[in-house]
């Protein structure tokens, strides 16, 4: 027997409907994604109603431009449960919205959770949650304890909107007034950190800069910060890795050649460019031999650190825009000396059957 | 066949800096498009194919080889309807391969960012390109 019975209602036609349903979902990208300025009334009353439904007065609302700048208003969080059994109201607050979450899927059938968390909440998971949420929690060092995202958690509101809203699933009454609360803070406010008589809010980004790999979003901007707060506290991301400033603003060799995190290495050699970290590092060139099937263009093998993979440098069959052919750094193991052999492992070719190659485009 | 009359018979697009009265060769060996390479099974000896009710034909408006995700362009195969046929029913000890195909007229990979290659009637496996991933990740597949 189930625990929670499925309480039955007349199930809609995912396919007609899927229009009206991704158009909901493109709305809670946008919430997700923006960088307009906090509503400050409606995220401060929605946020005291939640206080009210756990029988608390509305606490001192305390607003940060950024949520780097929390360390200034909260102390590091230390213990979660206290020794008097009572729960901290953040523990109380998880608490009531996860038994909201499961009361909802208490209705819903194990196909509409699959259709509906595909195509809403995985997708506007990965592109606000992981994709921007926790890069810019990367970039906090020092925990403060419980907390919300605010208009990051786009993606299970949104969910759970969908079911209410478009298939027109009888929830109860008091369940769809709290989902409301949760959807009204997701349109109008940053991360926030609600404690026992005050609740730390902060403001939503001035910028969130993305690019786009397939259907989903990721932070990137080889120029800049790809999130940016109106304190200045910025995150940076290159192709969504969360990176440390100095990898956009200035890769140097030195640099790279310090940094222990080899994702990081990996970024910052990206974005100095194969072939002048190759050039800058002095790297020792190994060996070279003409490409076979591509004219005019050479393979070079480099030694990066001994006993490391080595650096295949190889250069495109076909040009690009300003009529140049782009040079780009292969990792190979270690044990090759001839870039042929090392071009052919890239294919799981051996360098004799690589050096057949007829032609590169 | 010019790479204009190929983009004009398969319906699909490059980026308008290629040249394109440039004529694409039909070429009978190995050939590599960016981070792709064909190879013609009678050079492999670790490929097995099985299962011939497995193949599909290429249909007119041509296969999408390598779909267009994490950033990249898709690649994709295309000839006459009838003239080729394709399978993932293979075993391909590298880990590499993504289809075989069987052509009796020459076929065309078409890559937005790499233009043409035309491919000679045969039986062929088409490769991703690997190289060394960073940390523990092994060898990882390329995307261009």
């Amino acid at each position: 027997m189930r625990r929670h019975p499925r309480r039955e209602y007349r199930r809609i036609d995912f396919c007609q409907a899927w229009p009206d349903i991704l158009q909901l979902r493109a709305e809670w990208l946008g919430h997700g994604l923006s960088t307009a300025g906090a509503d400050r009334p409606a995220a401060e009353e929605a946020i005291a109603r939640l206080y009210a439904l756990l029988g608390q007065p509305p606490p001192e609302f305390v607003w940060i431009a950024s949520p780097g700048a929390v360390g200034t208003v909260l102390e590091p969080s230390t213990v979660l449960l206290r020794s008097d059994g009572q729960w901290p109201l953040e523990s109380q607050l998880a608490s009531i919205v996860s038994v909201l979450r499961q009361r909802f899927d208490a209705y819903l059938t194990h196909r509409e959770k699959a259709v509906v968390g595909g195509g809403v909440r995985k997708a506007l998971g990965e592109s606000v949650r992981t994709a921007v949420a926790q890069r810019i929690q990367a970039e906090l060092t020092t925990g403060h304890g419980l907390y919300w995202y605010g208009q990051q958690d786009a993606d299970w509101v949104a969910y759970y909107q969908v079911f209410q809203r478009i298939s027109g699933v009888p929830f109860a009454l008091a369940d769809v007034e709290q989902l409301e609360l949760w959807a009204a803070i997701a349109r109008s406010c940053g991360w926030w950190w609600p404690r026992e008589d005050r609740c730390v809010i902060a403001e939503r980004p001035l910028a969130i800069k993305t690019e786009s790999v397939g259907d989903q979003l990721r932070l990137h901007d080889d120029s800049g910060p790809a999130v940016v707060y109106p304190d200045g506290w910025s995150v940076h991301c290159w192709h969504g890795t969360h990176v440390p400033d100095w990898v956009i603003a200035n890769p140097t060799v030195e640099a790279i050649a310090a940094e222990t995190n080899i994702e990081v290495r990996r970024c910052a050699i990206e974005k100095l460019g194969w072939p002048g970290y190759i050039q800058q590092a002095g790297l020792r060139l190994l060996g070279q031999a003409p490409d076979p099937g591509n004219p005019g263009g050479n393979l070079r093998l480099y030694e990066d650190r001994p006993g490391e993979n080595r650096i295949l440098l190889a250069v495109n069959g076909s040009v690009e825009r300003d009529g140049t052919r782009r040079r780009y750094g292969l990792r190979v193991p270690p044990w090759f000396s001839d870039p042929v052999d090392a071009a052919g492992w890239s294919y799981g070719l051996t360098g004799a059957q690589y050096s057949r190659l007829l032609r590169r485009t | 066949m010019k790479l204009a009359e190929l983009l004009n018979w398969s319906g699909l697009d490059v980026l308008d800096h290629l040249e394109r009265e440039v004529t694409v060769p039909v070429v009978d060996g190995i050939q590599a498009q960016g981070d792709l390479i064909v190879i013609p099974l009678s050079l492999l000896g670790a490929v097995d194919t099985w299962g011939r009710d497995y193949w599909l034909p290429v249909p007119a408006d041509g296969v999408e080889l390598v779909r267009g995700e994490g950033g990249n362009n898709p690649h994709t195969l295309v000839a006459d309807t009838g003239t080729c046929r394709w399978s993932t029913n293979f075993r391909d000890r590298t880990g590499l391969g993504v289809a075989v195909f069987e052509n009796t007229e020459p076929a065309y990979l078409v890559h937005p960012e790499h233009g043409g290659s035309g491919v000679a009637p045969g039986s062929w496996l088409v490769r991703r390109q690997q190289e060394r991933g960073v940390g523990l990740r092994g060898n990882v597949v390329v995307c261009d």
